[in-house]
C-alpha cells in the first residue's frame, strides 16, 4: 500500500457531524487532520475532575482517559418533574418491595396507576404504600406522587392482617378511586385479596390490560380472558402497563395514618433454613448439574454444598446411578427455571436443552468446546471438570476467608 | 403423622381442567389440599364439593378424588350460575370446622382465588395462604404451625390460631394416585342446596380463550437521533457466550458471575 | 422266610401305601388349587396331555438337546416303570414280557438318571439345588431297585439269588424310590412337577397356546368386581395356582430375564416359587435357587389369605418386569409369568394406587390427554403439518389402509420413522389415511402398568372412532399398538386385520410395489422387538426386508425368540426400578459384539431406549428409515 495519505471525506464528515449515526462509533478511531496528521480530539479524552472541571492527564501513566470518557458520556438526564399539588383523586398502589427494592412488577403496577391517574386529563395522584425497610433510591422516577411508609419493626416480618388493617384505614381516609396491587406471589396477591374480602369488594384479579373502563383479566388459571367493567380493586399482572420512564415525581411523604394494632392471629416464626437439595428442582434458583463428564462425584456433591446450589443431573448420570431420578433435568425429567445453571460435564442432549430453556444464565464446564451446552452457555470453562470445580471452590474459600459473610436473617418475627 | 382424630378438617375440592386438553380432572392444588388433609387425619377428613352434582364431568372428577382413598364426598348441588362462596358460608356458619383446606384458585371460571379469603373474612377466622404443610397442631392452646411456600423453594414458618382457612400451594407434596377401585366404591352424598344466590357480578362479563400477550419490546428512550438510529439498526448483542480455556481464570469468571447474580 | 418270599409280600403293601398317600396328597394339592378363583375348566384338554407333552413341551425343551433327550429317557422310563411296577407287583400280573419290559424301562430310566446326575455335577446357577439335587439319586435308586428286583423274576438270575443284605438294600431303595416318586409326586417333592405339570398342560388357561397356536394378549377383567387384580394368592384363578405348581425350577426363565440380568430385583423362577409358597403357606427360606438381585433370601413369608406385596415379595419385583415374555417363551411348563405379574400389578394400581416412578403421572396424562406425556391432544398431528395426510372423517371416510400413528407422533426421533413410512406408502401408491387428532394411545402402557380401567376406556374410544370409517387393514410402526389392536381389542368388539409396517412392506416388496436397491453393503444387526417377535411371531418379515436391500444381517447371539428386551416394555421405562446396570446398555453390548455399525429396529420404544445409550455406539435406525434410504425412485 502506498504511504500517501488519502483523505476520506466521508469519515471526516462523520467526525464533524455529531448527529451522524456512526459518529459515536468513530470516536475511538485515530483522527487525522486535513493534512493527514494524527490529531487528538480533546472532546473525547480526559475526565471530569472533582470540581467539575475537565482534566486531561498528559503524564501517560494512567489509563484514566478511557474511564474518564465514560464518565463524561454518562450524563445524568434530569427528567421533568410531574407535580400534583391538589389531586382530584387518589390511586392507591401497594408495592411488594421484595428485598426492600421495587421490582419490575412494582414498577409496572405504578406505571398503570400513573396512567389511570392521568388519563382523560384527570389529575389524580398515585399514592404508594410501602411496608418495611426501603433501600430503593429511585422512588421518584417510579411514578410515586405520594408516599405512605410503615417502617416500624413489626413490618419487617409477615403480618398480613396488620397490613390489611392499615390499608383499610388508609382507604377510609383517602377514599382512593382505585387500589392497585401486583398479583404476585411476593405478597401483593395475598394482601390484595385480604383487602378485597375485608372491604367486601370484588377484585379484578389477573388484570393484564386496561382499556378505558374495561379490564381484561386472565381467568381459568390462565386459559381464558375475561373482559369486565372497571373494578375498585385491581390485582394486576406483570407487564400490564409500561413503567413510568419520562417523568420524575414528588414522592411526598404522607403522614402515616394512626394505625390501630389489630390482634395478630398469624405469627411469623421466621424463614426456615432450607437444604438446597430439598428444594424442588423446578423451583430452585441455583442449580449445579452433573452429567456423564463428572468423574469425581464426591467432589461434585461437596461443590454443591459449598456453593449452596441445588443438585441436578443429566439423564445419563441418573441412569448410571450417580444421582436419584428426581434430580434429572430435561424434557423427561424436570423443566427448571433457575437463574444460574451450571452444567458440569453435560454435553447437552436436545431433551436436556429443552429442560433448561428457561434458565437465565448458563455456565458450562466441559472438556469439549464444541458441544451444544457450550454453544448455549453464557460462560464456558473448557478443561477437566474436577480441576475447574476445585479451583472454583478455592476461590470461594479464599473469598470467604477474606470477608466473613454476615449471615443476615430476614424476617425474624 | 396423624393428629387428634377429633380434629375437624374439611377440604374443599373443585373440578379442575387440564390446561392443554381442557378435560376435567382433579384440580392440582385441591388434590394437594386433599393429600394434606388425608395426611393429617386420614379417614376423619371431610371432603366437600359445591357445584352441579349431576354433570358427568363432575361425577368423573369427584370419583378421581374418591380414588385417593376417601369413603365419601359431600356434594352440595347448586345451579351453574350460583355464587358458591355464599353457599359455602351458609354451610359453615352453623358448624365451623377447625381447619378448612382449599386450593389457591380454581382452574376454570373466574379463578380469582377469593373463596378462601371470603370464607375467612365472613367466618371471622384467620387465613394462611400458599401453605405446604401443617407441622403441628396444639389443641390446648389452639395454635397450629404451618409452613408457607415462598418463591424459589424457600419456606416460612407461621403460627396461626385455630380455626383457620388454609390455601395449599403447588409446592405441597404431590397428591397420591387415584385408584380406580376406591373411586368406584366411594360414595357421593348429594344434598340439594336451595338457598343459593346467583352470581350477578359475572353477567356482563365476556369470556374468551386467552390471547397471547404481546411480548414487551426493549424500548430505547434515545435522546439523540444517533442513539435512535443505532437502536433501530444495531444487531442484538449476546448469543455466543464467553469461552475460557484456563481453569484458574474460568474459576474466577464463574465466581464473578455467581456474585453478580447474588448466588453466594 | 426267605428273601424271595418276604419281598413279594412287602412290595404290594409298600406300593399300595405309596399310591394311597399319593392320592391323598393329590386331593390335598387339588384343594390348595381350589383356593383360587373360578375359571373355565377345559376338560377336553386332559386328553391332549400326551400330545402337548410330546409336541409343545418338547418343542421348548428341545432347544437344549442334552436335557431334552435326558428328560425323554428319564420321564418315559419312569412312566413305563411305574405302570409296570403297579401291574406286576401290585396286581401280580407276572408275564415274562412284562418283566423284560420293566427291565428295559427301568434301565432306560437309569440311563436317563445318570445324565441328570451328570448335569448336576457342576450345576449352572439357574438350576435350583436343595431337593432338586437329591432327585437324580432318587431316580437312580428307584430305577436300579426295580431293575435288580426284576432280574430274578425275569429269570435272568436264579430266584433265590441274593442275600438278606441285598433284600434290605432293596427294601430301603424301594421305600426311598417309591417315597420320592409316588409320595413326593403329590406332597411337594421335586416330582410334583410331573403331577401338576401334566394337569397344567391339560387344563392350561390359554388353550390356544398349543398345537402351534399363539395366545399372548392379556386377559381382560371385569371392572365391576369387588376386588380388581390379585392381592392374595387366593385371588389368582385356580388354573394359575395349578400352573405355579408345575414349575420345575429349571431356571431357563431366569437365564432369559433381562431384569434379572440387569440386577433388578426380579427372578421369574423365584416369583413362581413364591406364589407356590403363598398358595401352600410358609416362608421363602427353603428356596434353593437364586434370590431376587439385591433382596435377601428368606425374609418373606406367605399364605393363601395373606397379601402378597410387601409380605411375600417386594413391589419392586413386580415393577421390574418389562413384560418381554422371554420367561414365558422359555418355560417348558408353559407357565404364564407375565399374566401373574400383571394381575398383581392391577391390584397395586387400581386398588392401592401405588404405581411407582412416573407411573401415576403417566396414567393421569393418559386420562386427561390420551397420551402418556401430557401433550395437547390437538397437537397430535403437528408433526405431519407438511405431509398433507388424508384424515378419516375430515378428508375421507374410507381407505384401504388405516395408518395407526401411535405416540411416536409426539416424539421427534420417531417422527423420522413415520415420515419414512409415509414416503414409502406413497411410493407404493397405497391408499391410506390416518385418524388424526381422534386417535388415542392404544392403551398398551396403561394395561401393562395394571390400569385396566384406562386401557379399556382407551380401547373402547379407539374402537368407537374406528367403527365410523371403512378400511381393510391397519398398519402401524409400533409393535405395542400392533399387539393391542390385533390381540387385545377383540375382547371389546374390535376385530381388525392389523399389520406391522415390516410385514406390510414385506408384502409390498414381494409384489413389486416397492423397489429397493440391493447394493447396501451395510454392517448391520437387527434387534427383534418383543411385541413383534415373541408376542406375534414375526421374525421373518424384517429380515426379508433387510435382505431385499442386500444387507447381510449379523445376528446377535440373542435373537429371534431369544431376543433380549430393550428395557422399555411393560412400563419399565416409566417405573424405572433401579438395578446394577441398564437393560438397553446390555442390549447395546449384544449389538456391539456383532461389530455392526447399525442396529436396525422396528419399534419406536426400542429406538428410544437404544438411542439413550451413551455414545460411541452403533447408530439406531428403524427399518422404514433404512428402506427409505434404499428406495428406488420410479422414473416418471
Amino acid at each position: 500500500m502506498s504511504d500517501i495519505f488519502r483523505r476520506d471525506p466521508r469519515t471526516q464528515w462523520i467526525a464533524r457531524n455529531r448527529l451522524h449515526p456512526l459518529h459515536v462509533a468513530n470516536i475511538g478511531e485515530p483522527e487525522r487532520g486535513p493534512s493527514g496528521l494524527l490529531r487528538k480530539n480533546l472532546h473525547n479524552i480526559g475526565f471530569i475532575g472533582a470540581n467539575g472541571v475537565k482534566r486531561i492527564d498528559r503524564s501517560g501513566d494512567s489509563k484514566g482517559g478511557l474511564s474518564g470518557r465514560k464518565a463524561t458520556t454518562a450524563v445524568e438526564i434530569v427528567l421533568p418533574l410531574h407535580q400534583i399539588d391538589k389531586p382530584d383523586f387518589y390511586i392507591l398502589v401497594v408495592v411488594d418491595l421484595v428485598s426492600a427494592r421495587l421490582n419490575n412488577h412494582d414498577r409496572d403496577t405504578l406505571g398503570l396507576a400513573h396512567h389511570m391517574a392521568n388519563s382523560n386529563n384527570a389529575k389524580g395522584a398515585v399514592v404508594a404504600v410501602l411496608f418495611g425497610e426501603v433501600k430503593e433510591d429511585k422512588l421518584d422516577t417510579a411514578g410515586i406522587d405520594r408516599l405512605i411508609h410503615f417502617d416500624t419493626s413489626a413490618y419487617q416480618s409477615y403480618n398480613p392482617e396488620q397490613r390489611c388493617a392499615d390499608l383499610c384505614n388508609i382507604v377510609n381516609e383517602l377514599q382512593p378511586k382505585h387500589i392497585l396491587l401486583p398479583d404476585s406471589i411476593n405478597g401483593g396477591g395475598d394482601l390484595g385479596r385480604r383487602l378485597a374480602a375485608k372491604l367486601d369488594q370484588r377484585p379484578a384479579c389477573g388484570v393484564w390490560k386496561v382499556n378505558g373502563e374495561q379490564l381484561v383479566c386472565r381467568g381459568g388459571a390462565g386459559k381464558t380472558d375475561i373482559t369486565r367493567p372497571m373494578a375498585k380493586i385491581l390485582l394486576v399482572l406483570e407487564e400490564c402497563s409500561e413503567p413510568v420512564s419520562e417523568t420524575r415525581h414528588q414522592s411526598l411523604l404522607m403522614p402515616v395514618v394512626s394505625s390501630v394494632t389489630v390482634k395478630q392471629r398469624i405469627l411469623d416464626l421466621g424463614n426456615m433454613s432450607v437444604d438446597p437439595n430439598a428444594i424442588n428442582l423446578a423451583e430452585a434458583g441455583f442449580i449445579l448439574s452433573g452429567g456423564n463428564g463428572v468423574k469425581d462425584w464426591p467432589e461434585f456433591h461437596l461443590a454443591a454444598k459449598i456453593l449452596g446450589a441445588t443438585e441436578g443431573a443429566s439423564r445419563v448420570a441418573v441412569d448410571d446411578g450417580f444421582m436419584p431420578r428426581d434430580r434429572q433435568v430435561g424434557a423427561s425429567g424436570t423443566w427448571v427455571t433457575a437463574r444460574v445453571y451450571i452444567a458440569v460435564g453435560i454435553s447437552g442432549a436436545i431433551q436436556h436443552m429443552q429442560g433448561i430453556a428457561q434458565c437465565d444464565k448458563v455456565v458450562a464446564i466441559n472438556n469439549n468446546d464444541s458441544c451444544d451446552m457450550v454453544k448455549r452457555a453464557d460462560l464456558s470453562a473448557i478443561g477437566d471438570s474436577s480441576e475447574i470445580l476445585g479451583e472454583l471452590l478455592n476461590v470461594v474459600r479464599q473469598h470467604a476467608a477474606e470477608k466473613p459473610v454476615n449471615h443476615v436473617v430476614i424476617n425474624h418475627g | 403423622m396423624i393428629f387428634d382424630p377429633s380434629l375437624n378438617i374439611v377440604t374443599l375440592v373443585s373440578i379442575g381442567e387440564h390446561p392443554l386438553s381442557g378435560r376435567p380432572r382433579r384440580a392440582e392444588q385441591d388434590a394437594r389440599a386433599l393429600e394434606l388433609g388425608l395426611k393429617l387425619v386420614a379417614d376423619n377428613l371431610q371432603v366437600l364439593y359445591i357445584g352441579q352434582a349431576k354433570s358427568p364431568a363432575t361425577v368423573s372428577v369427584l370419583k378421581d378424588y374418591l380414588g385417593m382413598g376417601l369413603g365419601q364426598i359431600q356434594v352440595l348441588d347448586v345451579p351453574p350460575q350460583a355464587d358458591i362462596s355464599n353457599t359455602l358460608l351458609e354451610n359453615f356458619k352453623a358448624n365451623c370446622p377447625d381447619i378448612i383446606l382449599t386450593g389457591g384458585r380454581a382452574e376454570n371460571g373466574e379463578s380469582s382465588g377469593m373463596i378462601p379469603y371470603l370464607l375467612a373474612e365472613q367466618l371471622n377466622i384467620p387465613i394462611v395462604t400458599s401453605i405446604t404443610d401443617i407441622v403441628s397442631i396444639d389443641m390446648l392452646t389452639g395454635l397450629a404451625e404451618v409452613l408457607q411456600a415462598l418463591p424459589r423453594g424457600q419456606r416460612r414458618k407461621i403460627k396461626v390460631s385455630l380455626p383457620f382457612v388454609a390455601s395449599v400451594d403447588m409446592a405441597a407434596p404431590a397428591p397420591r394416585q387415584s385408584a380406580y377401585g376406591c373411586a368406584m366404591r366411594g360414595q357421593l352424598v348429594v344434598k340439594d342446596f336451595n338457598q343459593s344466590i346467583d352470581d350477578v357480578g359475572q353477567r356482563h362479563w365476556q369470556v374468551n380463550s386467552a390471547q397471547m400477550r404481546p411480548k414487551r419490546l426493549k424500548i430505547v428512550k434515545a435522546k439523540t437521533a444517533a442513539d435512535r438510529f443505532k437502536a433501530a439498526t444495531a444487531k442484538i448483542q449476546g448469543g455466543s457466550g464467553k469461552v475460557i480455556y484456563d481453569s484458574k481464570e474460568s474459576a474466577q469468571e464463574i465466581f464473578k458471575l455467581l456474585r453478580d447474580e447474588e448466588m453466594l | 422266610m426267605s428273601f424271595a418270599e418276604f419281598l413279594p409280600q412287602l412290595l404290594p403293601i409298600l406300593i399300595l401305601l405309596g399310591l394311597v398317600l399319593a392320592v391323598i396328597g393329590a386331593l390335598r394339592r387339588i384343594l390348595l388349587w381350589r383356593q383360587g378363583q373360578e375359571s373355565t375348566i377345559h376338560w377336553a384338554g386332559l386328553f391332549s396331555i400326551p400330545q402337548r407333552y410330546l409336541v409343545d413341551l418338547h418343542h421348548v425343551v428341545a432347544s437344549d438337546k442334552y436335557i431334552s433327550n435326558t428328560h425323554v429317557a428319564t420321564a418315559g422310563g419312569f412312566v413305563l416303570t411305574a405302570l409296570l411296577v403297579i401291574l406286576i407287583y401290585l396286581f401280580d400280573v407276572a408275564t415274562n414280557i412284562l418283566n423284560y419290559a420293566l427291565l428295559a424301562s427301568s434301565g432306560l430310566m437309569f440311563v436317563g438318571a445318570v445324565f441328570v446326575l451328570m448335569r448336576r455335577i457342576n450345576p449352572p446357577p439357574n438350576l435350583s439345588l436343595g431337593p432338586w439335587s437329591r432327585l437324580p439319586y432318587s431316580l437312580l435308586i428307584f430305577s436300579s431297585s426295580f431293575f435288580v428286583l426284576t432280574l430274578p423274576a425275569s429269570g435272568l438270575l436264579p430266584i433265590d439269588s441274593g442275600s438278606w443284605l441285598l433284600a434290605i438294600l432293596l427294601v430301603v431303595g424301594i421305600i426311598w424310590g417309591v417315597g420320592e416318586m409316588f409320595f413326593g409326586l403329590t406332597w411337594g417333592g421335586p416330582m410334583k412337577h410331573a403331577f401338576a405339570g401334566a394337569l397344567h398342560l391339560g387344563l392350561h388357561r390359554r388353550q390356544d397356546r398349543f398345537g402351534g397356536g399363539r395366545s399372548t394378549g392379556l386377559i381382560s377383567i371385569d371392572l365391576e368386581k369387588d376386588k380388581l387384580g390379585v392381592e392374595k394368592p387366593e385371588d389368582f384363578k385356580w388354573s394359575q395356582l395349578l400352573s405355579f405348581d408345575a414349575c420345575v425350577e429349571c431356571g431357563r426363565c431366569e437365564k432369559a430375564c433381562p431384569a434379572f440380568a440387569a440386577g433388578q430385583p426380579l427372578n421369574p423362577k423365584k416369583i413362581i416359587q413364591d406364589m407356590v409358597v403363598g398358595m401352600a403357606g410358609g416362608n421363602t427360606a427353603k428356596f434353593a435357587g437364586s434370590a431376587y438381585p439385591g433382596v435377601e433370601l428368606g425374609s418373606h413369608k406367605g399364605g393363601a389369605v395373606i397379601p402378597i406385596v410387601d409380605v411375600l415379595l417386594e413391589a419392586n419385583t413386580l415393577w421390574s418386569c418389562t413384560t418381554c415374555r422371554a420367561c414365558v417363551q422359555e418355560c417348558p411348563m408353559m407357565i404364564e409369568h407375565v399374566d401373574a405379574i400383571v394381575d398383581m400389578r392391577r391390584f397395586e394400581t387400581m386398588e392401592k394406587g401405588k404405581t411407582p416412578g412416573k407411573g401415576a403421572e403417566v396414567l393421569d396424562n393418559l386420562n386427561t390427554t390420551d397420551n402418556p406425556n401430557g401433550h395437547a391432544p390437538s397437537s397430535r398431528m403437528n408433526w405431519a403439518a407438511d405431509q398433507n395426510l388424508a384424515v378419516f372423517g375430515s378428508d375421507v371416510d374410507r381407505a384401504d389402509v388405516l395408518l395407526w400413528i401411535g405416540d411416536a407422533a409426539f416424539d421427534m426421533r420417531n417422527q423420522r420413522t413415520l415420515r419414512a413410512m409415509i414416503t414409502l406408502l406413497r411410493a407404493a401408491k397405497v391408499d391410506f389415511a390416518v385418524l388424526g387428532d381422534c386417535e388415542c394411545d392404544s392403551g398398551d402402557l396403561a394395561r401393562r402398568l395394571g390400569d385396566e380401567a384406562t386401557f379399556q376406556r382407551l380401547a373402547k374410544t379407539n374402537i368407537a372412532t374406528m367403527s365410523q370409517f371403512e378400511f381393510k387393514h391397519i398398519v402401524t410402526a409400533d409393535p405395542h399398538a400392533f399387539h393391542c389392536l390385533k390381540n387385545e381389542y377383540a375382547d371389546f368388539g374390535g376385530h381388525y386385520d392389523v399389520y406391522h409396517h415390516t410385514g406390510f412392506f414385506a408384502d409390498l416388496v414381494k409384489n413389486g410395489k416397492i423397489k429397493l436397491n440391493t447394493n447396501n453393503a451395510i454392517s448391520l444387526t437387527y434387534h427383534d422387538p418383543c411385541y413383534l417377535g415373541r408376542y406375534n411371531g414375526e421374525y421373518d418379515a424384517p429380515r426379508y426386508l433387510l435382505e431385499a436391500m442386500g444387507i447381510n444381517v449379523k445376528e446377535m447371539e440373542r435373537s429371534k425368540s431369544k431376543s433380549r428386551c430393550c428395557g422399555g416394555g411393560g412400563g419399565a421405562a416409566v417405573t424405572d426400578i433401579p438395578g446394577k446396570q441398564r437393560i438397553p446398555d446390555m442390549r447395546m453390548d449384544d449389538a456391539n459384539s456383532t461389530g455392526a455399525e447399525i442396529v436396525a429396529v422396528a419399534c419406536p420404544g426400542c429406538s428410544q431406549m437404544l438411542e439413550g445409550v451413551v455414545e460411541p455406539r452403533p447408530q439406531v435406525k428403524d427399518i422404514a428409515e433404512l428402506m427409505l434410504d434404499a428406495l428406488c425412485e420410479e422414473v416418471v
